[in-house]
């Protein structure tokens, strides 16, 4: 199977997005009950950050050294706008649940937050946030690989 | 002529040139209209609807 420049660099930031975060998400996700005190803040998350940044600069520059010719065209803005339009929707509609959840935690509408001491504090609730946003960047990494397979 | 010119003279990369023959993209007219100029024929010559 054949892939394009673009093609071959939304795969890289695919892969570093899902390995990072994933195993961010995994370790804060996993850990549920410590208290916010034995909790490492978000010393950890800048850090996967950087390391995010480098990554993608160093697999991008090396994509962009073998494709030199390639260039963005009127097909690649319209795949990234329809794109970015899903991950907008996934993004707002994740937003609305989550702070229709919070507001009616008291009566328990779709999951019991209580359970969860993370979620109820402001650690876990950025940290849902968080996930949000890289869900809807993966949502977008993920479309776009779409529209340029099966075309739009 | 290749791909590769085509491209080249349209404005647009190789890639979409591949994705119209594939009819999986729908140009702009712009595109249309020069994909039509290059070959010197009239745009319903290169391009059909429905």
């Amino acid at each position: 199977m054949n892939f394009s420049f673009k093609e071959k660099g939304l795969i890289a930031s695919l892969v570093i997005t899902l390995l990072v975060f994933g195993s961010y998400f995994f370790q804060v996700f996993a850990n549920l009950q410590v208290t916010p005190s034995e909790q490492n803040g978000f010393g950890d998350l800048i850090g996967l950050v950087i390391l995010v940044v480098i990554l993608e600069a160093i697999i991008h520059a090396f994509l962009a050294s073998q494709y030199s010719t390639e260039i963005e065209d009127e097909r690649d803005k319209l795949i990234q706008r329809m794109s970015y339009r899903n991950s907008y929707w996934f993004l707002i509609i994740g937003i609305w649940v989550l702070l229709i959840q919070f507001l009616a935690t008291g009566s328990g509408v779709w999951f019991d937050f209580n359970y969860l001491a993370i979620f109820t504090s402001a650690y876990g609730l950025a940290h849902l946030l968080l996930l949000l946003f890289v869900l809807a960047e993966v949502i977008n990494f993920i479309t776009q690989l779409y529209y340029y397979r099966k075309g739009i | 002529m290749s791909q590769q010119i085509l491209a080249d003279r349209v404005g647009v990369t190789r890639q979409t040139i591949i994705a119209i023959e594939k009819d999986k993209y729908s140009p702009s007219l712009e595109v249309a209209f020069k994909i039509a100029n290059i070959f010197k024929v009239p745009l319903g010559e290169v391009f059909n609807y429905g």
